[in-house]
């Protein structure tokens, strides 16, 4: 009887208004989302703070003097350079500092854009599509309660990964006020993205769909920085202030700080918060704004085998990463002039480029840059195809007439054929641009050769990540950490202690065009990779299959 | 020949769990052999070692005459696989991953495939992220109803089906069975493995704890016998005394009790000096038989056996 008499005044009171009861149980289902995220949020953080660390750290070395900052800022000054660096402020008094802003700064942006991105499309997207966020809808939550916790996950990430990079940077011997300036601005793209992605998730009803949409918003917001900063340097352009990064970059850190422009990116997300907010409302549980179209009722003749089943879903992958990885091919091919004519002006680079010439030492770390992007696509794959099998796909094709050697050897052999094609290209892409940036017709099969040569690593890389998968399948995460390992080293190889980059391909491999061909090492590191795949296959071959 | 899978002894551990400890299932070719228990007793285990996904860590399978471990992609070629959660992929349509699945295994018979298509009323054109979890199961049941093959693996395949489904997909085993398809048919709707099983086997914690054809599993246990009688007071005295008579208990003027088998000539003798009114005697339903072999299990979660329920 007490039961009733104490619910009597629950029951009777007054429904509340809506707009209260939509943020209903925000506080439960924050928690949950950073109980979620805590080991996410704490690698990112680590990872992001220590390669910025490890960067300023190089730069510093690598340019102690002030003739060697003023010579680089006459490179960084070129128009493809500046398409990949930033707007330029003090470039005629280039510190370290303005140096790290405008050349680091954009490289740091980027992968917290994608986490925050992410983070949201993960706990508002996926949770819905998967039918989480109905079972947490029907206890007492308000609508907005799961886009608020989405948020709130995505915000304490960046400030994670903001706040540690600080810490790292008091440590180099930057400005501290400059260090704020360009954290606060990671921080405030990190939310900007988040907030994209909070609209993006209510467009369409997938995850996929959702997470593609936010990773245009972040290509785009790219590029009007990079044209805008071409056609104008320090922020003069309006495409600049049309991007996020663009915001960012005109704090002027270490240079003339300012703080205003991160006032727009706080604007923008409010907008995009409140956007997000009225969209939900809108529309209902588990459908987007955006009908899905539907498809065909047979499949083509083509989509046959296991070749044509993985082109079909990797496609959207191999373009997205291919195109990166050629854009920034022919990009550093349009650098081979100015680099040239830095090189002449600053002789002291030979620490960084190598004994050889410098022009040539240059392409080298390119090639491997370009090598190293095309790897993280490989890696990538190789989570493509641990996800087919975790999602019970791939017990569903195995359970036909398909052998495991064959399940797993056509998405291996396809991501495997897609970054040599894509090396191919994007050495190409780097060979004509080069040739054409020096004049220099045989710039083209040097530079073309200088990509090709690091095939053999990217298929190391990719070894390692089918043995991983093929016998410990759930320590496939930790490949990431390997493929950070090998891009430290191939970068700032030079600079570190001796025989820290034994375990990296590319150490073996010839620095083309830098130095000499050689054969030996190119066979025995394509043998290495045959060896590493063959043992993926030979434990995936032994090991139980999921689902 | 006669027995298209046999397992014995199967020892299946994943880490301090064993799934399978010491499982033996024998289903006869061109059976429909029904496969019973609750989650986690084994049956998918059970399923995954037979398509060779999981090794066992003791014990033998033969399936089709092969090693279902060694002999994968050959024994693969004459069966069919149809799980209870289907994942699809989110970029093809219905009718897509039917025909690659399908072509993965060297092509479907095109008529059978609309003709399943049809009676399922599938929409084809919809991509697997937008089905519901009933449309993914018809995919997967067309993907693998289409296939010519001798043995059918099923894992609750009707699960998310509405009942109308649910009486196509039982008319589809039936015609399979009827062609000689062999079937093993995991489920937890006991009035469908009732309805469609030649033998059942019933596994619990991972071992199998009853099996035989339903005949055979009902003359081991007990009838329920409900009696109108017009002495129901002495009737319930003299029948609770007779060896053989369980829960023996009363509503006005009717009686209802248990019998095991050997005892129900000796009832049905009795009952007349009560005088009979009226007289219904039901066998066991698979219903009783499976929960009869979990009556522990029910009573530690508060259910008391021959409660209506």
């Amino acid at each position: 009887m007490t039961a009733t008499t104490t619910a009597a005044p629950t029951a009777a009171r007054a429904p509340r208004p809506q707009h209260v009861g939509a943020l209903v149980g925000t506080r439960g289902l924050v928690r949950v989302a950073l109980r979620f995220d805590r080991w996410r949020i704490l690698v990112w953080s680590v990872a992001v703070a220590g390669l910025t660390q490890v960067s300023v750290d190089a730069l510093a070395d690598v340019y102690g003097t002030p003739e060697s900052r003023a010579a680089r800022a006459q490179l960084i000054s070129s128009p493809a350079a500046t398409a990949l660096a930033g707007p330029g402020y003090g470039l005629d008094d280039y510190t370290l500092g303005a140096m790290t802003a405008n050349e680091l700064g954009l490289w740091v942006m980027l992968p917290v854009a994608i986490m925050a991105l992410l983070t949201v499309t993960r706990h508002l997207r996926a949770a819905e599509e998967d039918g989480r966020l109905e079972l947490v809808r029907s206890a007492p939550v308000g609508r907005d309660a799961p886009v608020v916790a989405g948020l709130v996950a995505a915000l304490v990430g960046t400030l994670a990964v903001g706040g540690l990079t600080y810490l790292a940077l008091l440590s180099t011997a930057l400005d501290p006020v400059g260090s704020a300036a360009l954290c606060a601005g990671i921080v405030m793209v990190g939310l900007v993205f988040a907030g994209v992605s909070a609209v993006a998730s209510q467009v369409s009803a997938h995850a996929r769909t959702a997470s593609s949409l936010g990773m245009a918003a972040v290509g785009v917001a790219f590029l009007l920085r990079a044209v805008g900063d071409v056609r104008g340097p320090e922020s003069t352009s309006v495409l600049t202030w049309l991007s996020p990064f663009g915001w960012a970059q005109a704090t002027r850190a270490y240079v003339d700080e300012r703080w205003w422009p991160l006032l727009i990116g706080v604007v923008a997300t409010v907008v995009c918060v409140v956007v997000a907010f009225r969209l939900v409302a809108l529309r209902d549980l588990g459908t987007g704004l955006v009908a899905e179209r539907l498809g065909r009722t047979a499949a083509s003749p083509a989509l046959s085998g296991m070749v044509p089943l993985t082109l079909r879903r990797q496609s959207g992958a191999i373009a997205s990463w291919g195109a990166a990885v050629v854009l920034m091919g022919g990009l550093v091919g349009l650098l081979a002039g100015a680099v040239a004519d830095f090189v002449e002006s600053e002789a002291t680079l030979g620490e960084l480029f190598g004994d050889a010439d410098p022009v040539a030492g240059a392409f080298t770390i390119y090639a491997v840059f370009l090598a190293l992007t095309t790897a993280a696509y490989a890696v990538a794959a190789v989570g493509a195809v641990r996800a087919e099998e975790t999602a019970t796909r791939g017990a569903r094709v195995l359970a036909g007439p398909v052998s495991r050697a064959h399940w797993l050897g056509a998405q291996v052999g396809v991501a495997a054929v897609a970054s040599v094609v894509v090396m191919l290209v994007a050495g190409l892409a780097m060979g004509l641009a080069g040739a054409g940036s020096l004049s220099d017709p045989s710039q083209l099969g040097t530079l073309l050769g200088a990509a090709a040569v690091t095939i053999p690593g990217v298929l190391c890389v990719l070894g390692v990540a089918v043995l991983v998968y093929g016998v410990a399948p759930r320590l496939l995460g930790l490949v990431w950490a390997y493929v950070a390992y090998v891009g430290v080293v191939g970068m700032f190889g030079a600079l570190l202690p001796d025989g820290s980059d034994a375990l990296s391909p590319f150490t073996y491999l010839p620095g083309l065009p830098a130095e000499e061909m050689s054969w030996p090492p190119v066979v025995a590191v394509s043998a290495v990779a045959a060896v590493l795949v063959g043992a993926g296959f030979a434990g995936f071959r032994r090991r139980d299959v999921v689902g | 020949m006669s027995d298209a899978i046999v397992a014995r002894d199967l020892v299946k551990t994943f880490g301090r769990k064993r799934a399978l400890d010491g499982f033996d299932l024998t289903v006869r070719t061109g059976e429909v052999h029904g496969f019973l228990g609750p989650n986690g007793a084994g049956k998918s285990t059970t399923i995954r070692v037979l398509l060779g996904l999981l090794r066992a860590d003791a014990g033998d399978v033969r399936l089709l005459d092969g090693d279902p471990w060694r002999d994968a992609v050959a024994l693969h070629r004459r069966l069919a696989y149809i799980p209870g959660d289907v994942a699809l992929w989110p970029n093809l349509s219905g009718g897509e991953t039917i025909d690659v699945l399908g072509r993965l295994r060297g092509g479907l018979d095109p008529r059978r495939r609309a003709e399943l298509v049809d009676r399922f009323e599938l929409d084809t054109r919809v991509k697997g992220r937008a089905y519901s979890k009933g449309n993914r199961q018809k995919v997967a049941l067309v993907a693998a109803l289409a296939a010519d093959v001798e043995l059918l693996l099923m894992d609750e395949p009707t699960s998310g089906l509405d009942p109308l489904m649910e009486a196509v997909f039982q008319e589809i085993v039936r015609e399979a069975a009827a062609q000689g398809r062999t079937v093993l048919l995991s489920s937890h709707v006991l009035a469908e493995v009732e309805a469609l099983a030649d033998r059942v086997t019933i596994i619990r914690q991972g071992r199998a704890v009853q099996s035989g054809s339903l005949d055979e599993l009902r003359s081991l246990t007990r009838t329920t016998v409900t009696a109108g009688l017009r002495d129901g007071d002495a009737a319930e005295r003299a029948l609770t005394a007779l060896a053989g008579v369980h829960h023996v208990r009363r509503d006005d003027g009717h009686v209802t009790l248990d019998v095991d088998t050997a005892s129900l000539d000796d009832v049905l003798a009795a009952l007349p000096a009560f005088g009979v009114q009226s007289l219904t005697a039901h066998p066991p339903t698979l219903e009783d038989l499976f929960l009869r072999e979990y009556s522990d299990e029910l009573a530690t979660l508060g259910v008391r056996e021959g409660e209506p329920r």
